[in-house]
């Protein structure tokens, strides 16, 4: 017997399938078959783990560093921010569902979704330009950044997908980087070429503020437009406008100067003006009945935009619903909520704790002043950031504070925050497949059910290939906050003693409330109808 | 279950310092599939790996005892361990869900009512960070204030000592077994195995006594987190990467795993590289669990680690509930037939490229050997 191609003509995909084409022994009878396993043939040099070779000041010039996996408008003010510094940057396109396929075939199997897309994603990008310029020049003419992380899952291992999928398409010598998380200024990192200092991190933070302010108005926007695609027009050349902010950022100082220099200056809020002029123009009629659903989850797949997370943004858009995104501000503040945390487990015990623990204090009250510094320059319209440690005391009877990986007991505290202040009718979480510390959370999330069975929580298990699934389990509970919107709008209205053709004329006689930059005030209800229509009718704000 | 496969002899340790001897102490059974199935019903909250979702199992039996009640059920949140590779790696955390464990299986008993107050139980789960020693005390202190009244701070203090005495003397009784097992080996030649696994897979619901199989084939098996760390021998073994600038120490895990941070990973990792210098581990059975993150992406340098030294290399991956007897009869047997054509010359390849003067002797045959 011994096998062959199989004939399979005119269909392609037959070609190669291996049959049996006549009956002889497949194995030499001089050879015996092998067993399974393998039989070690003695030793070999010990096995390394990958080391990037230097990334050196002198080659800062022709090197371009790559990144990604963040939400567009973030990705493109760091790449300004980093311009500026006199980085070459180039962003990595958004994962697709070829990436997801690449990074299984290459890696370890069993790994997390956001691992396979992001490992995908680069290796794709660099087979491409493999193609195009040869693996020794990609090998010199790219670096690649990344997030590290602290923690013991495996966003703390990415560098092993990574260097494994290197491997594997034969870039062994391709350099990459992690930036970790926790660390503001470390110094000169890898050789030189890429200096981790204050400019560069206080760059990478406000560019990731004003991304998610613009994000947030965008959002708040797009649903209510009259004309279709134009807050998504002017959401590009706002951005783009921002950037070129970025790019000319004046160079203040490299320590404290710097840090003074962007907690103080105009120069962003100014930019914010113009942009908040620009989203002026836009019309909408915020008397659209949608529910607003909050989303939460594991930060590569609540953060990024595209096929990772089916593109639920889009996707909860096109069934009507006004999205309440993820900021990746929030992150960083639970970030320095989580180091705070540390040191507050050490009073009594470390005696420079307190001190740390004050330090962190006022570089987080640093960040949501600037947050809200950018917000104020946009007519307060984007929404606030949540305190953390409201969201820690919310969490605290389901979920332990120092219980970190994935979004801890942030994602318990969000949703209840949301539920208990009326910020959404829905949160939607987005977990990835096996991803080890959010199912915890998301376990967690039954006892907060148990008691407050009303909450309507939407947790999607992202495997990145099974969108019917994610998404029609989506549409289940968006159907029920779809009615309670409704219900809301309706008893508001009853409320009020107003018919909705009254509430449409007063809003057309007030040419201000369509205006996309408007900001309606709160009244104690989840949509933005029913607060428009208590506006009008002269409610008090809660 | 989970981290108390490597602990509980501090636990022990600490609360019979607090006047609660082992007596009083119970612990729960094994895992079983007969476990889940009579005390698990109802009580998931999550998909996840199979050890975790097993802990619904043994809460349940737990508050089911009619004989023996309990009054407390004292779950910590181990959110660091004790680990010979503290100072040397970059940290000693525990797997993310297994220290979150306790909160997530607590939901499955509190959704609709509080089966632990219907079971007149109180339910304890401090988060305590055993790595991180200094922070111990305070941190069960806080925990158990309200469960056990009338504690002090001092108390507490001096029980964390003896908790930590209790698991250091258990540790180094099993390290000084295991060095007595590789002497054996050395003195006659024979081979032995290593499992490099999580301590929980020492549970024969989780781990499925795979390495007990292969023990009755009269291979000596050690556990990676038991093997003897005794200066001379580490110095014999990992002197030649000190000199040679790759670690800094022998305990030094950096020229193969970077991101050390997590405990029992890093001391896999550990064990690969203890394995590939140790001549007389001739072979390596590497288990994990169903949907286990932590493992999968040290599946690759694990086998790598080990298969570049000429060591048999073999794995038993996504171990659930259901032990498959037959296929690990086959992948038994195999190992062993491996083992028996195999070992001499691979404990004889190992032995030449190992430094000489190995401090745990060696056998009168491979002596002559080597100076004739």
């Amino acid at each position: 017997m011994s096998i062959g191609e199989a004939p399979g003509r005119g269909y392609a995909s037959l070609q190669k399938v291996r049959v049996v084409t006549e009956t002889a022994p497949v194995h030499s009878p001089k050879r015996p078959p092998p067993l399974p396993g393998r039989v070690p043939s003695g030793p070999a040099g010990p096995y390394r783990a990958y080391k990037p070779r230097p990334f050196t000041r002198a080659e800062r010039d022709k090197v371009t560093i790559l990144f990604g996996g963040l939400h567009w408008r973030a990705e493109r003010l760091i790449q300004a921010s980093m311009e500026n510094l006199g980085y070459s940057t180039r962003v990595l396109p958004t994962a697709s569902r070829a990436d997801l396929l690449t990074g299984r075939e290459l890696a370890d199997i069993g790994q997390c979704c956001p691992t396979s897309f992001t490992t995908g994603n680069l290796a794709n990008f660099l087979r491409e330009e493999t193609k195009r310029i040869g693996a020794e020049q990609v090998a010199d003419n790219y670096v690649y950044l990344t997030a590290g992380s602290c923690g013991a899952c495996r966003f703390g291992q990415y560098h092993q997908s990574y260097e494994l999928a290197l491997r594997n398409v034969g870039l062994e010598s391709f350099r990459m980087f992690l930036l970790g998380q926790n660390g503001l200024d470390q110094g000169a990192a890898q050789g030189g070429g890429l200096e981790l200092n204050l400019p560069f991190t206080l760059g990478a933070v406000w560019a990731v503020v004003l991304g998610d302010i613009i994000q947030d108005i965008e959002y708040q926007i797009r649903p209510f437009e009259k004309n279709p695609g134009e807050t998504e027009r002017v959401t590009r050349e706002a951005v783009d406008y921002v950037y070129e902010v970025f790019r000319k950022r004046p160079r203040r100082g490299e320590k404290w100067v710097a840090l003074a220099w962007h907690a103080l200056t105009r120069y962003f809020v100014d930019a914010m003006r113009e942009v908040r002029v620009r989203y002026d123009a836009i019309e909408v009629d915020r008397l659209r009945v949608k529910p607003v659903v909050k989303i939460t989850g594991e930060f590569y797949l609540q953060t990024v935009e595209g096929d990772p997370n089916h593109n639920i943004h889009r996707w909860l858009e096109s069934e009507g619903a006004e999205v309440y995104p993820a900021a990746v501000t929030v992150w960083l503040d639970y970030l320095m909520r989580l180091e705070g945390q540390n040191f507050e487990e050490r009073f009594g015990i470390d005696r420079s704790a307190r001190l740390k623990y004050a330090g962190i204090r006022a570089v987080q009250a640093l960040l949501r002043w600037t947050y809200n510094r950018m917000r104020h320059a946009l007519a307060d319209l984007p929404r606030e950031m949540p305190d953390q440690f409201e969201l820690r005391a919310l969490a605290a009877p389901y979920y332990n504070a120092r219980l970190n990986g994935g979004e801890g007991d942030m994602l318990v505290g969000k949703a209840l925050w949301a539920y208990h202040h009326k910020k959404a009718h829905m949160t939607c979480e987005l977990s990835p497949y096996s991803c080890m510390p959010n199912t915890m959370s998301v376990g967690a999330m039954a006892g907060v059910l148990g008691k407050h069975p009303d909450l309507l929580y939407a947790p999607l298990e992202i495997k990145g290939d099974a969108e019917v699934h994610a998404l029609s389990r989506c549409q289940m509970i968006l159907t029920e906050a779809k009615k309670r919107a409704q219900r809301e709008y309706e008893n508001v209205l009853e409320r009020i003693g107003m018919t909705e053709e009254r509430v449409h004329a007063a809003v057309a006689a007030r040419p201000e409330l369509v205006r996309a930059t408007h900001r309606v005030p709160r009244y104690g209800v989840a949509g933005t109808a029913a607060n428009l229509a208590l506006h009008v009718a002269g409610g008090r704000p809660s | 279950m989970l981290n108390l496969w490597s602990t509980h002899q501090f636990w022990i340790g600490f609360f019979d310092a607090l006047g609660i001897e082992a007596r009083r102490i119970e612990f729960s059974s094994d895992t079983s599939e007969d476990q889940a199935r009579t005390h698990a019903k109802g009580r998931g909250t999550v998909d996840c790996c199979y050890p975790v979702k097993c802990v619904s199992g043994h809460y349940g039996e737990l508050l089911a005892r009619s004989k023996r009640k309990i009054d407390i059920l004292f779950s910590p949140m181990i959110y660091s361990l004790p680990s010979f590779l503290n100072g040397h790696a970059i940290d000693s955390l525990s797997c993310p869900r297994v220290m979150a464990a306790p909160e997530n299986i607590k939901a499955g008993f509190i959704k609709e009512r509080d089966a632990f107050a219907e079971a007149g139980v109180r339910y304890v789960a401090p988060l305590v960070s055993l790595g991180d020693r200094p922070v111990v005390p305070k941190q069960l202190y806080a925990g158990l204030m309200e469960a056990i009244p009338g504690i002090t701070a001092e108390e507490t203090k001096r029980a964390v000592d003896a908790g930590y005495r209790a698991l250091e003397t258990y540790n180094a009784r099993l390290r000084a077994k295991g060095r007595e097992i590789l002497e054996w080996c050395a003195r006659e030649a024979r081979p032995c195995m290593l499992v490099l696994a999580r301590p929980y897979h020492m549970d024969p619901g989780i781990g499925h006594e795979i390495e007990v199989d292969l023990q009755a084939y009269g291979y000596p098996v050690l556990w990676s987190q038991y093997l003897p760390i005794d200066d001379d021998l580490l110095q014999w073994m990992f002197g030649p990467d000190i000199a040679a600038g790759h670690i800094r120490s022998p305990f030094d895990i950096h020229d193969v795993w970077p991101s050390s941070y997590s405990a029992n990973t890093n001391e896999i990792l550990w064990g690969a590289k203890y394995a590939a210098r140790m001549p007389w581990i001739a072979c390596v059975v590497r288990m994990s669990s169903y949907e286990c993150g932590m493992d999968q992406p040290t599946y690759s340098p694990v086998q790598a680690i080990v298969e570049r030294s000429g060591t048999l290399f073999f794995s038993f991956q996504d171990l659930d509930s259901t032990k498959p007897a037959g296929s690990v009869k086959i992948r038994v047997e195999t190992i062993a037939h491996y083992l028996q054509k195999h070992s001499a010359a691979i404990i004889q390849r190992k032995q030449a490229a190992s430094p000489a003067d190995c401090p745990l002797g060696e056998s009168v045959a491979h002596r002559s050997a080597t100076s004739g």
